[in-house]
């Protein structure tokens, strides 16, 4: 795709954001006059970067959708809902065309089909066909008559089918011929590499010469072959593909008429001798009419009263006639000029500048690509290739590939400088340098304070606001209201709160989730809460707050509320309970038994959020991101969901142990202590090994049996137990060796291994070892199973 | 022409769509002008303060500052610059372009503008530069 598309395409994504975000507030603040501003100014620097490309159904839609604005900008029009659903309509569709073009670089075929009865509704507040006049694009070039005659070389048959096309779409097609200069290899031009990079290509042909030139003549440096090639892509485009051969392409646009007369067999127009013939007098005549129009605009400046002397005005439009006067070749002196002296200087210049004889020059200007001015070329000093002194960027947008690669890199440079400390045991036990030890320590200490600094940093960059996750929802919330007949107020709180990239995406449908639920099950229709003595609208809040290494994310709702004894129930029936926690479960953990696998209290399955796959998906995609849900309710009053996040996913701090002389990793977070137990005060219950702590019974379990591995503690000897907190429950893990505490970059489990459950992934450490880090619930699970 | 000049002219290109400033750009960077971008008009006053240009390219439709406002500004004290500035404008309503002359542009352009043109304009423009630098002599 040609860069200047992909800009358009990224560009438009934030536009189009900005509007819909702008539309919808204004939904809740209308006529907020700074608002309308906001979306006006949005959707008309979309449409003017559309004009540069051939998209002439989007520009148009766009127009309409911008003219609506304007006249709600102006006061003329005040805004109403039904107006909001055509914009945002309007631009739901723009966004779709954009995926199309993203994909085939061109507006999808049914694109005029699909914008016609959306122009009409946002026209018609605006009086309907009469501003329709005023909105034909007036980007399109001029039509050349007379097809040149190489259009032959293209097959007939395409061109008929492309000629009844074109009488009956607006789209255009422009056909290019391409010289590529016969020594152009030695410019580092690659004309094949030129014409592949055409946009919208629709037929490319290669010309060869008529004689190739003998064995002996022949020069394979020399370029002979030329190019005829057909697209839709824009005249903007093609003079930006094409801009450093500007004088060796013609562009000519041709309508369905010219083509038709050219395949019935009308003489064609000589283009090559014509334009020739015309380069000259085209320069000379182009140059001129710029010149005027400086002049002429010199005029309308100097109308201005309060013009005078010494004002930077006046010198500058001294400066702009002296410059069409040079251009146009006519010596003058303004030194000291007046206003007076420069109105009858350019009234002369223009006398002199008579219109250039011919109107033949002039159409074939606006439909063959001209040559720029010899001059700019020729006494450009060098390319500008350093944008140097940019202004606009004091934001970069990066590729996220490129933070996730520096955040790869920043892992890899913890694991080479952990190898130092390795290093520095290996100079003492083995080379027996002590002193050579420490300095490797120093120089490992020194390494780590960078390393943690760049770490830092990086992760630094990978935080996106919350903002970014709970942007959908105004969009999201209005709709489904609609839809479900609720009127629904969405109050977002928080929405600064930082969280790493990761988290923030993976967040999205768990969120999604939660909104939807308490829209379809928790909020109540208006009438069910008049009569339950609330207020009609609903609220719904989203809420994020940092608190230490976590991030929480809170839904609450004002809807009817939990019933614990209906879940409890309902869990009963579908044996997720016994019958014994049927009688004491607690109301705070009866509410919690949603989060279940296979719990549905929905009576009846909406086309929302129903359909069997309930909260227990956000609870495992929230406990995947190492993060949990609660939710607490009170019947009548309403829904409170908690979701803790970690900040970042990037790094995990994990606790190495091993058994059978392998190690692995088991997540700080879930350790409580590590304890030494005389083999005596192991005690079992039931098949359990369990060890007394401080009054409680916890249950211990042998990691290499769960694991499958050979290994039995060495009798007599103390055992080593690490406790971890699985589901507020504590439970102990018989290993035979602590580690040390390391900081590690998770990946995901790959291949064969990445049905293995019972790991959450590999880390690498400073040793080249690989470490497993453990995923404790399934390892506990599994050990259920092995007892 | 720029032959007898010892730099290449500076181009401040002045629009709030990235896809414009990136078209303009590249167009004036080919023809071998020293390019500068900013998104709007306050960025370009901030810009002209800093390092003077030889040539404006402003939009009128931008956030925080106007085209209009850029260029009464950059006429103004504030920075107080005599060089040329060209006006391109999706806007093609009559008094717009009035407008323009009145806060101090020399031309102006209705969007999109053929690539040849603008460097045609830009290039007579910039041609001879003595008309703008005579402003240090005359401040």
């Amino acid at each position: 795709m040609n860069p200047l598309l992909a800009q358009f395409l990224a560009e438009a994504n934030d536009l189009l954001a900005q509007v819909d975000e702008g539309l919808l507030q204004l939904e809740r603040v209308p006529g907020d006059p700074e608002l309308v501003n906001e979306v006006f100014r949005a959707a008309h620097t979309f449409k003017g970067s559309s004009g540069l490309f051939d998209f002439p159904e989007l520009t148009r839609l766009t127009h309409a959708a911008e003219d609506l604005l304007d006249q709600v900008r102006s006061g003329r029009l005040a805004l109403d809902s039904g107006m909001t659903d055509d914009l945002l309509a309007a631009f739901d569709l723009i966004r779709g065309w954009l995926a199309h073009v993203t994909t085939h670089e061109r507006l999808p075929a049914s694109a005029g089909t699909d914008a016609a009865g959306l122009i009409t509704r946002l026209r018609a507040p605006l009086g309907g066909e009469a501003v329709t006049a005023v909105a034909t694009t007036a980007t399109s070039t001029a039509t050349i008559d007379v097809a040149p005659e190489w259009l032959a070389w293209l097959d007939a048959e395409w061109l008929t089918e492309t000629a009844g096309w074109l009488a009956t779409t607006s789209s255009t097609m422009r056909f290019v011929r391409y010289f590529p200069d016969s020594d152009c290899f030695f410019r580092a031009e690659d004309p094949l590499h030129l014409v592949r990079q055409v946009p919208a290509l629709e037929r490319l042909g290669v010309v060869q010469p008529r004689v190739w030139p003998g064995p002996d003549d022949y020069d394979e440096y020399v370029c002979l072959l030329s190019f005829i090639l057909a697209t839709r892509a824009s005249l903007g485009e093609l003079e930006y593909l094409f801009r450093y051969v500007p004088d060796q392409v013609q562009i000519v646009e041709l309508d369905s008429d010219a083509i038709t007369r050219h395949l019935s067999g009308e003489p064609p127009l000589q283009v090559e001798a014509a334009v020739t013939a015309a380069v000259m007098p085209m320069i000379d005549s182009d140059l001129a009419a710029d010149a005027r129009a400086l002049l002429h605009a010199a005029q309308s400046s100097l109308a201005v009263d309060d013009v005078v002397a010494g004002d930077t005005r006046l010198r500058s439009v001294v400066h702009a006639v002296a410059s069409a006067a040079r251009a146009l070749g006519v010596p003058v002196n303004l030194t000291g000029a007046d206003r007076a002296t420069l109105l009858a200087e350019i009234d002369r210049l223009l006398g002199a500048a008579a219109p250039a004889p011919a109107g033949v020059a002039e159409d074939l200007s606006t439909a063959v690509a001209a040559p720029v001015p010899a001059a700019a070329v020729a006494d450009a000093p060098g390319r500008a290739d350093d944008p140097g002194g940019q202004v606009g960027t004091r934001v970069l947008k990066v590729d996220q590939e490129k933070v996730d690669r520096l955040m790869e890199l920043v892992g890899e440079l913890n694991v080479a400088k952990n190898g130092l400390t390795f290093l520095a045991d290996a100079a003492e036990e083995e080379f027996g340098s002590r002193v050579l030890s420490r300095r490797i320590k120093d120089q490992y200490a020194g390494m780590h304070r960078i390393a943690e600094e760049l770490q830092a940093a990086v992760m630094d960059v990978r935080m996106l606001p919350l903002s970014v996750a709970f942007g959908r929802f105004p969009r999201l919330v209005r709709d489904l209201s609609r839809r479900l007949g609720k009127t629904i107020e969405l109050v977002t709180e928080g929405e600064d709160t930082m969280a790493d990239k990761d988290v923030i995406e993976a967040l999205g449908d768990p969120l999604v989730h939660l909104v939807r639920n308490s829209l379809d099950h928790g909020i109540e229709p208006s009438d069910e809460r008049i009569a339950a003595g609330k207020p009609p609208a609903a609220r719904l809040t989203l809420a994020a707050v940092a608190d230490g290494d976590a991030v929480i994310v809170e839904v609450s709702d004002d809807g009817r509320g939990v019933d614990p004894e209906r879940v409890k129930r309902k869990a009963y029936e579908k044996g997720l309970i016994s019958e014994e926690e049927l009688e004491t479960l607690s109301e705070s953990d009866a509410v919690n038994l949603v989060f279940r696998a296979g719990f549905s209290t929905a009576d009846q399955v909406s086309d929302l959020s129903g359909r069997g796959v309930g909260m227990d998906a956000v609870r495992a995609s929230v406990e995947k991101l190492g993060g949990s849900v609660t939710m607490r309710s009170k019947l009548g009053q309403g829904t409170f969901t908690r979701l803790r996040l970690p900040l970042s996913m990037a790094v995990t701090q994990v606790m190495v142990v091993s058994v059978a002389g392998q190690r692995f990793g088991i997540p700080v977070d879930l350790v409580v202590e590590t304890v030494r137990v005389p083999a005596g005060e192991m005690g079992r219950v039931l098949h359990q090994d369990v060890v007394m702590m401080r009054g409680e019974v916890v249950p211990v379990i042998d990691l290499a049996r769960a694991l499958d591995m050979p290994w039995a503690p060495t009798p007599g000897e103390d055992r080593r137990i690490l406790v971890v907190s699985v589901n507020s429950q504590r439970i102990g893990l018989l290993v035979e060796q602590f580690h040390r505490e390391v900081d590690v970059i998770l990946k995901p489990m790959e291949g064969l291994l990445a049905y293995a459950d019972e790991f959450s992934g590999t880390a690498l450490l400073g040793d080249g070892l690989v470490l497993l880090v453990l995923n404790m619930k399934e390892v506990l699970g599994l050990a259920a199973r092995v007892a | 022409m720029t032959s007898d000049t010892p730099t290449r002219a500076r181009v401040l290109v002045v629009d709030d769509a990235a896809t414009v400033r990136m078209y303009h750009n590249s167009l004036l960077g080919e023809a071998g002008f020293e390019v500068s971008e900013a998104a709007n008009g306050l960025e370009a006053v901030e810009a002209a303060l800093g390092t003077p240009f030889d040539l404006y390219v402003v939009d009128v439709n931008m956030p925080k500052m106007n085209g209009y406002a850029c260029v009464e500004a950059l006429r103004s004290e504030t920075v107080g610059t005599a060089a040329p500035i060209v006006m391109i404008s999706t806007e093609d309503r009559p008094g717009d372009a009035d407008r323009a002359y009145r806060a101090g542009a020399n031309l102006y352009l209705v969007k999109p503008v053929a690539g040849d043109r603008l460097v045609r304009v830009a290039t007579m423009l910039t041609a001879d530069r003595s008309w703008a630098a005579e402003k240090d002599v005359a401040a």
